[in-house]
């Protein structure tokens, strides 16, 4: 049987940089001030007919080029397309972050010169390589949220339905019925999925 | 979608089957719909593992803005351990904004208030609760007996609970996706109520609705808009002036329905007609065809829907204001239908609430007003003589007089440097009692702290530290005390909607907090009314009209005996259905309401949710849109309220025939129903029982009897008339333009000069055309100025500066300003920069680069994190006629390069 492909996708003509999925990202995995692995960016502020905001985040790429480059090899793929990675493997190089289009990878700062430590990013709210649920996983990566059988908290708290994840089948459903209902306008292809899933 | 979002909501799934990856958070319908049968398998153990063994869920209500969205906590031995997404709650769908999706740091802050302190001699020292109260009491009764009871000033809160707020004393959002067009004045949905906003979204993908944007700002909701007009501040009269002068012009105005509905229309018709749209257009600086285009779509896609929020109201001419928009709504004849009406977007979570809880400067519980007879009937209710009430004031005729209001209580203050002179009873303010207000949130902060520094006593009771504790100088006697937080507490909540909706209790107070009831009841003891204030929550009506002590009922049960006890006296907006009961029972059940409609299905059906008022009786389901006469009264219909008579100059105010509530038995207009007029207006006779039982009219019936006749006949208690475009009672009499007190056209100004000045408003001279005619300010201060508020903050910012992650994103006060604009002062992108108000103050800010405003036109917004100024330092003078509503959204100032 087929696994489902996991996809995030975010309709910019509904976000409205709330920031309900980023703080509420901070809030569930209970982040230190300073690391967002969910961002939201406005471009072109003020103007009219051009200002457009997203909400971005590790988008879980097909062959991740984050995996590619990582010189430990600390990153895993899941079945279900989920990019994860293990902390106590990652040295901090920075290597991924210079790979990725979407500027996911965080890094804890100490200070302007200070050591970077292990990376951390969106795990789509599927923890990490530790045991379940255990107190460890959730210190290091946050809720496993997806073990619970829960949506992952960004999608889930999104104020006006813009960010979207699940199955790639089941986004693109939500994503062609929007276009329709705005009678055609918008790209074919959800935005940024040409780089993060090779439009598959 | 449908089904599988169901079976999806049923909390089964999750547990018993492992669900491979295939979660569609927030597609079309309530969702986080599992897309397939086939990515589901059977669920491992180690999978399942619950991170939180034997936790609970509790339901609970966001407590940031009026949309009222769901909140389930995870509650682990007491604790809150996690924030759940209540994805089937029919107003948010699991939806939160920054500050919601971060409310378990209400309770969870390390910056809390966690015991009460008092300054002296300038330091904060700890005290027992003991102690506080025990000296705070013993200071409110040594000035009542020195300086009679007015010296002491209470501000309430829109934060409180109903039952918290009564005893200190439009149509539903989901109906937006039915209008075929949306018209925004002066509010920033996208902003402030992002929640909220998504249903207009849905109606443009739905409806193909059109959204316009009135604003000076171009805002966020501005950048979703099909067309927006950038207006110049206080200028909306003109506007909509302008639009009704094209909508006469074409007749596309709605004649039956004005000439059913409305008294005063061609008042209305000759004003609109001076306002052409190039006269429009210099007032505004819209330009003529923009108005003609917004006009056009407006007028041609109906049902069209109005909303406003602060943008309209925080004026000088604030009531008029708010006055106009409605009357551009009935003529087009969009009051009271599906898809249409005025949506006034509320700002704090339970300000509906507190306000319709008599949380105001002018009025018992309830709208009742002060007058003495109003004052008897609560005496009644509440068990107590009237002659007791009485007695607590200097005299009675001060009972029936409005009090200071937030806005201006300082000027109350003796010390505080004001030529407005007060009239308080012969007695300045001497102490000031706040339970959960950003006093700070309003306009002229340099005189709020003037008057906290003059005052004997301050007592702030926060979850957070007050502002205002910080501001003054004052080195004695100021107390601050750890209130609870409302997740530490239960009662009723009422959204911007009308519907009420339970927060629960999530956990017990943490720390030394208290819940604000508890307070009250503390200061009450100490002060020897304990009794007569608690004494309504052990009362119940009888058949026959009486009331009467429960019987065995010893100690009332909080907040469900307070709240059946508002349920029971507040009649004239209809909460007599507003039981604890049936309102839990709609919380526990968020998940059987139409998101769309709010309809109940399954065992809800029949009610719609939160039960919007009025609500007539204990098992009438609530009404969702204000004034619509195409749905009979016990499914939430009416047309408009009689309250002003039944005839103005000759002219009938009643409804013409034709017009009523679907189903009545009266086929015409009718006035308010009272005991002496039941039988001829409803053509019914009473047995001698029901007249013996029955109160003088519906607002006080105890025994129910009259308004029950009415439901049997399908007709509105409270009559059956025109809406007033005229209001004789005012000083205009419809709406007229007023130049902002600080005007950039000097020259508009004397065309369109403001009010005379008010003495004794709200108990102090309220200054208008002096302010105004005072100075050429446009010389001095060329550049108008806006307040905003931002995503990431609410209120006074108090609550979420607490909050580690919303303060990381908008860490510090900055001035949106146009680059052509700053670079001419000199100042760069990230700058620091003076801006300074006519009223002598200044504040240093950072500019910050944008082009949604224009060249000598911007916004301040406020995000001070423990650093930075507050932009109500540079607000100016100017209060509503009406209301003493603050004009933050239409002031001047100068910049300069700091």
């Amino acid at each position: 049987m087929d696994y489902a492909r996991m996809k995030f996708y975010c309709d910019e003509s509904r976000c409205i940089e709330c920031d309900g999925c980023s703080i509420a990202c901070a809030e569930a995995h209970e982040l230190p001030v300073g690391i967002s692995r969910r961002k939201v960016v406005t471009i072109n502020e003020g103007i009219p007919g051009r200002e457009m905001s997203t909400s971005i985040a590790c988008m879980h790429c097909t062959d991740a080029p984050c995996e590619q480059v990582c010189p430990v090899d600390c990153f895993y793929i899941r079945e279900d397309g989920i990019v994860l990675h293990d902390k106590d493997k990652c040295i901090g190089c920075g290597y991924c972050l210079y790979a990725c289009p979407f500027g996911a990878p965080q890094f804890p700062r100490d200070g302007a010169f200070g050591a970077k430590g292990a990376m951390d990013k969106c795990t789509m709210c599927a923890g990490g390589p530790l045991e379940t649920n255990s107190e460890k996983e959730r210190h290091l990566y946050g809720q496993n949220r997806i073990a619970e059988g829960k949506v992952p908290v960004c999608a889930a708290m999104c104020s006006t339905k813009a960010l979207l994840v699940g199955d790639s089948e089941s986004v693109s459903n939500v994503y062609r019925a929007r276009v329709m209902a705005r009678g055609g306008k918008g790209s074919n292809s959800p935005y940024g999925w040409d780089k993060a899933y090779k439009n598959q | 979608m449908e089904k599988t979002t169901e079976r999806a909501l049923s909390t089964t799934v999750g547990r018993r089957s492992f669900l491979k990856m295939a979660a569609v958070a927030g597609a079309f319908g309530a969702t986080s719909a599992f897309a397939s049968e086939k990515v589901t398998r059977a669920a491992t153990e180690e999978e399942v593992k619950n991170p939180f063994p034997g936790s609970k869920k509790v339901k609970t209500i966001c407590t940031s803005c009026s949309v009222g969205c769901g909140v389930i906590a995870e509650v682990q031995n007491g604790v809150w351990v996690r924030q759940e997404v209540a994805q089937d709650h029919p107003i948010s769908l699991g939806g939160h904004c920054c500050k919601g999706a971060d409310m378990i740091d209400m309770v969870r802050s390390e910056v809390r208030l966690k015991y009460p302190m008092v300054k002296e001699n300038g330091q904060w020292k700890r005290l027992s609760w003991d102690d506080a109260l025990n000296r705070i009491a013993t200071k409110m009764a040594e000035l009542k007996k020195k300086d009679g009871p007015d010296s002491v000033q209470f501000l309430g809160s829109a934060k409180m609970s109903n039952e918290q707020a009564y005893y200190f004393r439009k149509n539903s959002l989901g109906d937006i996706q039915k209008s075929k067009s949306i018209i925004i004045f002066g509010a920033n949905p996208a902003v402030n109520h992002p929640v909220g906003f998504q249903h207009f979204l849905k109606a443009k993908e739905r409806n193909n609705s059109q959204l316009i944007v009135i604003d000076p700002r171009f805002t966020k909701t501005a950048a979703k808009a099909d067309i927006f007009a950038q207006i110049r501040p206080g200028t909306d009269i003109p506007f909509m002036y302008g639009m009704l002068n094209i909508i006469f012009k074409n007749g596309w105005e709605d004649k039956e329905y004005i000439n059913d509905r409305v008294f005063g229309m061609d008042k209305i018709r000759d004003e609109a007609a001076k306002w052409t749209p190039e006269l429009v257009a210099d007032v505004t600086g819209v330009p003529a065809e923009k108005l003609i285009q917004i006009t056009t779509l407006y007028a041609k896609n109906r049902p069209g829907t109005l909303i406003w929020a602060m943008g309209l109201t925080q004026h000088s001419i604030g009531t008029s204001n708010t006055r106009m928009a409605p009357i551009l709504q009935l003529a087009l004849g969009n009051m009271g239908r599906a898809g249409g009406g005025t949506n006034i977007l509320r700002g704090h979570d339970n300000v509906q609430g507190a306000t319709d809880m008599g949380c105001l400067a002018d009025s018992l519980p309830g709208y009742y007003g002060l007058a003495a007879g109003s004052w008897k009937y609560f005496a009644k209710q509440w068990g107590v003589e009237y002659d007791y009430i009485a007695s607590q004031f200097k005299d009675p005729s001060w009972m029936e007089k409005n009090g200071f209001t937030l806005a201006r209580w300082w000027a109350g203050v003796a010390g505080v440097k004001s030529d407005d002179k007060i009239e308080n009873a012969g007695t300045t303010l001497k102490a000031l009692v706040v339970m959960g207000n950003g006093i700070t949130s309003v306009a002229q902060q340099a005189k709020i702290k003037e008057g906290l520094d003059n005052l004997e006593m301050i007592v702030l009771a926060d979850p957070f530290v007050n502002e205002a504790a910080i501001l003054t100088d004052k080195k004695d006697n100021v107390f601050i005390l750890p209130a609870a937080t409302q997740f530490e507490t239960s009662g009723l909540v009422v959204a911007t909607n009308r519907s009420a909706q339970w927060r629960y209790k999530v956990v017990e107070p943490l720390y030394e907090s208290k819940p604000d009831q508890e307070i009250m009841f503390e200061l009450a003891k100490r002060l020897g009314f304990y009794e007569q204030y608690t004494k309504a929550m052990l009362m119940q009506e009888t058949r026959d009209g009486k009331l009467e002590m429960i019987p065995e009922k010893k100690a009332f049960q909080w907040p469900e005996d307070a709240t059946n006890e508002i349920a029971r006296i507040i009649k004239t907006i209809g909460l007599t259905g507003w039981t604890a009961e049936r309102v839990k029972k709609h919380t526990d059940n968020w998940h059987m309401f139409d998101e769309v409609t709010g309809a109940g299905m399954g065992p809800m059906k029949g009610e719609f949710y939160g039960l919007p008022w009025p609500c007539w009786t204990k098992t009438h389901g609530g009404s969702p849109n204000l004034y619509d006469t195409s749905i009979p009264v016990s499914q939430g219909g009416m047309g408009f309220r009689n309250n002003f008579g039944l005839e103005k100059d000759g002219v009938n105010l009643l409804a013409e025939k034709g017009s009523f509530p679907k189903g009545s038995k009266i086929e015409t207009g009718y006035p308010e129903i009272t005991k002496e007029n039941i039988e001829k207006v409803l053509g019914i006779t009473l047995t001698e029982e029901e007249k013996a039982a029955c109160g003088a009219n519906w607002k006080v019936d105890n025994s129910g009897i009259l308004v029950q006749k009415c439901m049997e006949a399908g007709v509105c208690p409270y009559g059956n008339a025109k809406a007033r475009a005229i209001v004789w009672n005012f000083p205009d009499h419809i709406p007229m333009h007023r130049e902002p007190l600080h005007s950039p056209r000097t020259d508009l100004a004397q065309k369109y000069p403001a009010y005379p000045d008010k003495p004794n408003h709200f108990r102090v001279m309220t200054k208008y055309i002096s302010v105004q005619s005072a100075a050429d300010y446009a010389k001095d201060f060329p550049i108008n100025m806006v307040t905003g508020r931002l995503v990431t903050m609410n209120g006074a910012g108090i609550e979420n500066r607490a909050s580690k992650y919303i303060a990381a994103l908008t860490p510090e006060m900055f001035c949106d300003i146009h680059p052509d604009l700053a670079l001419k002062h000199g100042i760069r992108n990230g700058g620091m920069m003076w801006v300074h108000s006519p009223e002598g103050t200044k504040i240093k800010v950072k500019a910050k680069y944008s082009h949604s405003v224009l060249t000598g036109n911007f916004p301040a917004g406020t995000k001070p994190y423990a650093s930075g100024e507050s932009v109500n330092t540079v607000t100016n003078y100017g209060y509503d006629i009406i209301t003493q509503i603050p004009e933050t959204k239409g002031g001047l100032c100068r910049i300069e390069k700091a």
